[in-house]
């Protein structure tokens, strides 16, 4: 009996190399599945300080506590949907597990607010880069009414090219003015006073 | 007949910029007449060169100045999301004129108000400067009025009452609202909600501009009727600090307002007494009112001979500097001279470019009374006001504050305000009351003069501060001073013949 050059190739050994790599192959989609789940959730991303203290705002916005109890997570918004996508994500969010061991004191509270800018503009360049993709997870620009009529005629009518980002900041986390008139100077003083900080001071805390 | 006529310089030490002193003078005035007049006339004509041009000064800047093409896009959502301004807007002059939202709002990024809306950047409060960029005459007459130091007044003069000591809701939703904020922005960008929202005349905006125009010009209508009528001026002056309100409805003036109002012309592009109407004279005609050969001005303050709303009142000079500011002087101490180096209320020097005697700012004053009453009638009733005002002084402001000096030399009174029931009924005497009666005189409300001042007054003062005073000081010191600063022996006057109102015999009227 002749063999096919397929059937050669097909030798006990690769068929079982082949199950033994597609076994680990869904276990890794599934790890990654998994992780990215459990990766996604408030109580993961707060398990670091810093991450505690920008939560803090979120629990008091309406993304933490709507009328309708669907309740968006940290990953929800700032994680990409799809498995690849997301754990492309978090890929690159381990930078900020290296900065948060490495870099400055994100667990400081004035520290941290100090900074906070920058990582608003970044998250919400983000936002824009993926169109939004996120919020509308949930929302359905369609679906969209709001107690005043105006509210929905908006939202059909006037949003033209815009992507939810651009009108919808400021919802979730402490108030970050948009980059194009942010004030170094002028917020590094607000927080100075906000800790009871020598004025100046915030400057030098700002670089480890 | 055109008349030139020249002012001495040394009674008037106003600027004269142009050297010429042209006046119109009506040709049906009598030769008799016109001698009287000539030099008023010159007087007010300098004034209003000085100090200005026609209360609706037309904007001069070219129309490319204004209805910024980003800005047309607006009104596409603020139609939907804030209809009631925006149909306000569309219904007014700069809604006719093509004056956009952006035309407005815009703002520069390196502001510290400015703010990212919808890709554009822009601020919520448009201040004075703001609106000065097309409307400069009114500007510039505002920035230096008593208006626009409202704040520092309240401030300086009243600081426990206004709680300056640490924003308090009671300042932020009351005092502030009509003296205005000192608008705070924060760090972040936004407006502290202690100092905004606020349209308070005497706002401090975040440009350093001072005032608010929207306090009298309604923002987004900017209604020139509801700036001319009196409840443009009431909303704010009512109540015990300046009850104009009260004395204006009650006076011949205000009544006349009431049952005339359809008649007022308040919307007129031109609103001059007299000619474009003359059914009734409302707070802007007499205090900032355009009347034939007298321009109108936004300076409000700039007629007042008289201070009213301090213990005492005294005249007071206007000092008005080269670069616009201007400053309150008392007429008692010396008036400085044109040209000189002077301090400005802020203390920083200015250079004085010309002074307004308290006689100067009766004149342009009263040359809105003659639109309909003579000018017999006129200075006879200004001289009343005066007579009021001056009764007041000497009888009762005087003393009182001569007494509560000698109390505070003395450490009978501690130097904490407000903090000893004499301290409270001296601010109740010349504030409450007195305010009220030197008002009611000025604008002719004779139960505002009397049964709601000067009885007040005067019941205040005997009934209630002097017996505090003994009570306070002893009645030694209290007789003492009672001899040095009221000159009788005893604390009330007596009356010669019985008061049959007091313990009148029944079955008798009071005519008997």
């Amino acid at each position: 009996m002749s063999k096919s050059g397929f059937s050669r190739l097909i030798t006990r050994h690769v068929l079982f190399a082949l199950i033994a790599g597609s076994v680990a192959g869904i276990g890794f989609v599934l790890f990654l599945i998994e992780f990215d789940h459990l990766s996604s959730t408030e109580a993961f991303c707060t398990s670091c300080h810093s991450m505690e203290l920008v939560a803090q705002p979120y629990r008091e916005s309406t993304h933490y506590l709507p009328a309708s109890g669907v309740r968006a997570s940290c990953g929800d918004c700032h994680v990409s949907e799809g498995v690849f996508a997301a754990s492309w994500d978090h890929f690159l969010g381990a930078k900020d597990l290296f900065a948060q061991v490495f870099g400055p004191d994100y667990d400081d509270p004035a520290i941290n607010a100090l900074h906070l800018p920058e990582a608003a503009f970044a998250a919400r360049r983000w936002f824009r880069k993926k169109d939004s993709a996120t919020c509308k997870r949930c929302h359905v620009q369609e679906a969209i009414s709001g107690s005043r009529p105006a509210t929905q005629t908006i939202h059909r009518e006037e949003t033209g090219n815009k992507s939810c980002i651009d009108c919808h900041y400021n919802l979730v986390h402490r108030f970050v003015p948009d980059e194009k008139t942010f004030k170094r100077e002028r917020w590094n003083q607000m927080i100075e006073q906000e800790f009871g900080m020598e004025p100046g001071s915030a400057e030098s805390l700002m670089t480890p | 007949m055109p008349v030139i006529s020249r002012p001495s310089p040394g009674k008037l030490q106003l600027a004269r910029p142009l050297g010429i002193w042209i006046t119109g003078v009506t040709a049906s005035m009598n030769s008799r007449n016109f001698s009287k007049l000539h030099y008023l006339v010159a007087v007010v004509f300098c004034l209003t060169l000085s100090f200005g041009q026609t209360q609706a000064a037309k904007v001069s800047l070219d129309p490319s100045n204004w209805g910024s093409e980003a800005g047309a896009s607006c009104l596409d959502c603020h139609r939907k999301a804030s209809p009631g301004i925006a149909t306000q807007w569309h219904d007014s002059a700069h809604g006719a004129a093509g004056v956009n939202c952006l035309d407005c709002h815009r703002a520069d990024p390196a502001d510290d108000d400015a703010m990212e809306h919808e890709g554009e950047v822009i601020a919520i409060i448009v201040s004075p400067k703001d609106c000065g960029h097309c409307h400069s005459t009114e500007f510039k007459q505002q920035q230096g009025s008593v208006h626009t130091d409202t704040l520092a007044r309240m401030e300086h003069l009243i600081p426990t009452l206004t709680g300056t000591r640490g924003n308090s809701p009671a300042v932020s939703t009351g005092c502030s609202q009509c003296h205005g904020s000192r608008v705070e922005v924060r760090g972040d960008g936004t407006l502290a909600p202690d100092t905004w929202p606020n349209s308070g005349i005497g706002r401090i905006n975040p440009d350093g501009s001072k005032g608010s125009c929207s306090a009298c010009h309604n923002r987004h209508g900017f209604s020139r009727a509801a700036a001319r009528e009196p409840g443009g001026c009431t909303g704010c002056h009512s109540g015990a600090d300046s009850p104009d309100r009260e004395v204006y409805a009650a006076s011949s003036h205000g009544r006349l307002f009431a049952s005339n109002k359809d008649r007022m012309n308040l919307d007129s592009d031109q609103w001059v007494a007299g000619r474009d109407y003359a059914a009734a004279p409302t707070c802007v005609t007499c205090h900032m009112g355009a009347a034939p050969g007298l321009k109108g001005t936004h300076d409000v303050g700039l007629r007042e001979a008289w201070a009213l709303n301090t213990p005492v009142s005294e005249k007071q000079s206007l000092i008005v500097f080269k670069d616009g500011d201007k400053r309150e002087w008392p007429a008692s101490r010396n008036p400085p001279r044109r040209g000189a180096d002077f301090p400005k209320a802020d203390g920083t020097i200015g250079k004085i470019k010309a002074v307004a005697s308290p006689k100067t700012r009766r004149k342009i004053m009263t040359r809105v009374c003659l639109e309909c009453h003579g000018k017999g009638f006129t200075t006879a009733a200004m001289r009343s006001f005066d007579a009021l005002v001056k009764q007041y002084n000497t009888q009762y402001g005087e003393p009182a504050r001569a007494i509560m000096q000698a109390l505070y030399e003395k450490n009978l009174l501690t130097p904490l305000p407000f903090d000893e029931k004499l301290e409270t009924t001296y601010w109740e005497l010349w504030h409450d009351h007195g305010t009220r009666a030197r008002h009611g005189a000025a604008m002719q409300s004779p139960n505002d003069t009397w049964w709601e001042g000067i009885h007040r007054v005067n019941r205040t003062f005997h009934d209630h501060f002097l017996p505090q005073v003994r009570g306070v000081a002893g009645d030694e010191i209290t007789e003492a001073l009672i001899r040095e600063h009221l000159g009788q022996d005893t604390e009330t006057g007596q009356s010669s013949s019985t008061e049959p109102f007091l313990g009148y015999g029944e079955g008798k009227t009071g005519h008997e």
